[in-house]
């Protein structure tokens, strides 16, 4: 099979108009992917333990998203950190325990969640607080929310909704208080699902995911349809002239990701997006 | 060029336990027992969490668990029960891989899910919508870990029990068990393990610093092997499942009068094989090998085998089999108190029809007759219709 090369970078220095200009990273949800060999991002034999590696040849920065699956560990992030190149940078899902199937525990948990990104150091962008479609905005959640919030405080936090119902001025009046990020998604236009807003409620960090605009499969439940998309050049750069000429204004420095993993469509993107980018801020400066 | 694997390992920590809470949700959360009453020396067979937590352990005589844990209800053990909960976990799971393992009825899966990421997703995606699936279809709320073997992935479900999950990236398998305790490591017996204690190596790491003619020297041949464990080195393949693998069909007479007289023997026996036959026939299954266990009146027994190539259910073949059992087993001039068969390595009869027409005439009326007698005894029990051997039958 043929090994396709990436050539590209992926930061970006954004200069929007007035003001200091921004530093967008872009990489991808995920990096470890047996997938991506079949479809030529990584070469053909790659072993999982040199992923990383590779991975960082072409990325900046990588949202872990196995945290969500299982708590993270000390040992295992330890010996990740080690091994990753150094310029790499990390955000970290919070784990489903805590999010999509609380548990009674999810105070200790918290804790040892805690402990478990603690090798990951100055290395962690971001903890991102990813909540489930069905986690509205009612007064219980709300306080649930509230509590969760303060017993991260000390790290840097964004906080993705899927629910419409979060999408208020006193929400986002909150998360600035409490210098918490605001996930902008880039998701199908379904009813109900938050929107795609250019609201940025921390200064020193802007978060951005690219979901996918495959409709059909979101609604599906079936992970390798809704994350199955592969965004053209003109939807990126649609979106950069509508949505990030305005965030990167109100920020210096963005993380951007790419979680449509399927057939290694989220790196291809992603290096389209820096493109894009680059061209976008050349063009500016001319 | 070898691909690297991925298998999942699932366990229902407590499975005994687990089927039962499932009959019966009144039983949440309390302490149970099971165990089989009318055992004169009953010893526990699964205990639930609440239980473990005091004190009570597979294995220990039920009177010392009951002492221990006074306030646990202990309930018999339902095997029929446990193997359908099983089965119904295995179905589940066969929607993620059509190579999947099941241990002995106890819980654990072995799937390998080796190359089936564009399908259906990323290994942990799987365990952890695995998991939901048997939660909610099921009732059961199994461990999960994956790795790239069997035995990594066994001790991670260890390391996470009763609850949780585990996800060892392949080529950590060294890192991830070299702080851990030995005693984590499958595979090692108990000689083993006190041979390693009296060499103060309580950590696989420590064994793992051990070179081949080390090992070789305290261990001899078992070096090889123990050396490939504390590396986290399995080649095991996962063996592909059958519902009626692990299951036996079993047939028990205790004569009346203890007997060394063999042809009352052998009426018992072709009873016995009678009944299995029947038992077989109606489940639509066939044995490939049928054990015999003579328990004698001074407390000992024999027990001995035969068995065929090609799975049977007819009467003929496995009375021919019972008989060649006893052959075997008939070595001495004691009494017999009681005798077990057992008939083991079933699987579904085939319902494929022949390419041409039978041409044996024999044959024909033999099964003939057989779809004949099975009505009968349908009808007016299984010992309405008897072989003359059976003659000297009360």
């Amino acid at each position: 099979m043929e090994t396709v090369r990436y050539e590209t970078s992926e930061v970006c220095t954004f200069s929007a108009g007035q003001g200091a200009a921004c530093r967008c990273l872009i990489g991808t949800s995920g990096y470890s992917y047996v997938e991506w060999i079949d479809s030529g991002f990584y070469p053909a034999g790659t072993k999982s333990s040199a992923m990383l590696a590779l991975y960082g040849r072409h990325f900046s920065v990588v949202e872990l998203n196995y945290t969500w699956y299982q708590m993270a560990r000390v040992e295992p992030l330890r010996r990740m950190a080690d091994a990753a190149p150094d310029h790499l940078l990390f955000a970290a899902k919070l784990t489903r325990t805590m999010t999509h199937e609380r548990d009674h525990d999810w105070r200790d948990q918290l804790q040892q969640y805690r402990k478990g990104i603690a090798p990951l150091a100055d290395k962690l962008l971001a903890v991102l607080v990813q909540l489930p479609p069905d986690f509205d905005r009612t007064i219980n959640n709300r306080h649930f929310l509230a509590e969760l919030l303060d017993r991260l405080a000390g790290l840097p936090i964004a906080v993705e909704f899927r629910h419409a119902s979060w999408a208020v001025d006193s929400v986002f009046a909150e998360l600035e208080r409490r210098k918490v990020t605001l996930v902008t998604v880039d998701e199908p236009d379904i009813a109900g699902l938050f929107p795609c807003l250019d609201v940025v409620t921390n200064p020193e960090l802007f978060y951005v995911r690219f979901h996918g605009r495959n409709k059909k499969g979101w609604l599906s439940g079936n992970m390798q349809k809704k994350f199955d998309y592969n965004y053209q050049q003109h939807e990126l750069q649609q979106w950069c002239d509508k949505h990030l000429l305005q965030i990167a204004r109100q920020a210096t420095r963005g993380i951007l990701f790419f979680n449509n993993h399927v057939g290694a469509q989220a790196p291809r993107n992603a290096q389209v997006l820096a493109q894009v980018i680059k061209q976008s801020a050349s063009l500016r400066k001319s | 060029m070898t691909r690297e694997r991925f298998i999942l390992h699932m366990n229902v920590a407590d499975f005994a336990v687990a089927a039962e809470r499932i009959q019966d949700a009144g039983l949440a959360e309390k302490p149970l027992i099971i165990s089989p009453l009318q055992a004169a020396r009953a010893v526990v067979y699964d205990m639930s969490e609440e239980a473990y937590g005091d004190g009570v352990r597979k294995g220990m005589a039920l009177r010392e668990a009951a002492r221990l844990c006074r306030r646990a209800q202990i309930l018999p053990p339902r095997f029929e029960l446990y193997h359908k909960v099983m089965h119904a976990f295995v179905r589940e799971a066969q929607m993620f891989s059509p190579l999947l393992e099941s241990g002995n009825g106890d819980g654990h899966l072995f799937l390998d899910i080796t190359g089936t990421h564009r399908l259906i997703g990323a290994p942990p995606d799987v365990g952890w919508r695995l998991r939901k699936q048997a939660q909610q279809k099921i009732g059961i709320d199994p461990i999960w870990s994956v790795a790239a073997n069997k035995l990594v992935a066994k001790v991670a479900s260890r390391l996470v029990k009763p609850a949780g999950e585990y996800f060892v990236s392949p080529g950590e398998e060294a890192s991830f068990l070299a702080p851990l305790s030995v005693r984590l490591l499958p595979g090692i017996d108990s000689q083993e393990m006190a041979r390693l204690n009296e060499f103060n190596i309580t950590q696989v790491g420590q064994l793992a610093t051990l070179d081949h003619a080390q090992l070789f020297s305290v261990f001899g041949k078992r070096g090889e092997t123990l050396h490939n464990i504390s590396h986290g080195v399995d080649q095991e393949r996962i063996r592909p499942y059958c519902r009626h693998r692990d299951r036996v069909v079993r047939e028990h007479h205790v004569l009346a009068d203890d007997t060394a007289e063999k042809r009352v023997i052998e009426g018992i026996v072709t009873a016995l094989a009678v009944r299995i036959g029947m038992k077989l026939r109606t489940d639509q299954l066939v044995g490939r090998r049928l054990a015999l266990q003579l328990n004698y009146s001074d407390g000992s027994l024999v027990v001995r085998q035969a068995s065929v190539k090609h799975g049977v259910s007819d009467e003929d073949t496995l009375r021919t089999l019972a008989l060649l059992a006893l052959e075997r087993a008939w070595n001495r001039r004691t009494r017999v108190r009681s005798c077990i068969l057992t008939c083991s390595r079933l699987h579904a009869a085939s319902r494929q029809l022949t390419l041409f027409a039978a041409t044996d005439k024999k044959q024909q009326r033999q099964q003939r007759l057989m779809a004949a007698m099975d009505l009968v005894r349908k009808q007016f029990g299984v010992d309405s219709l008897r072989f003359a051997s059976q003659a000297w039958l009360q």
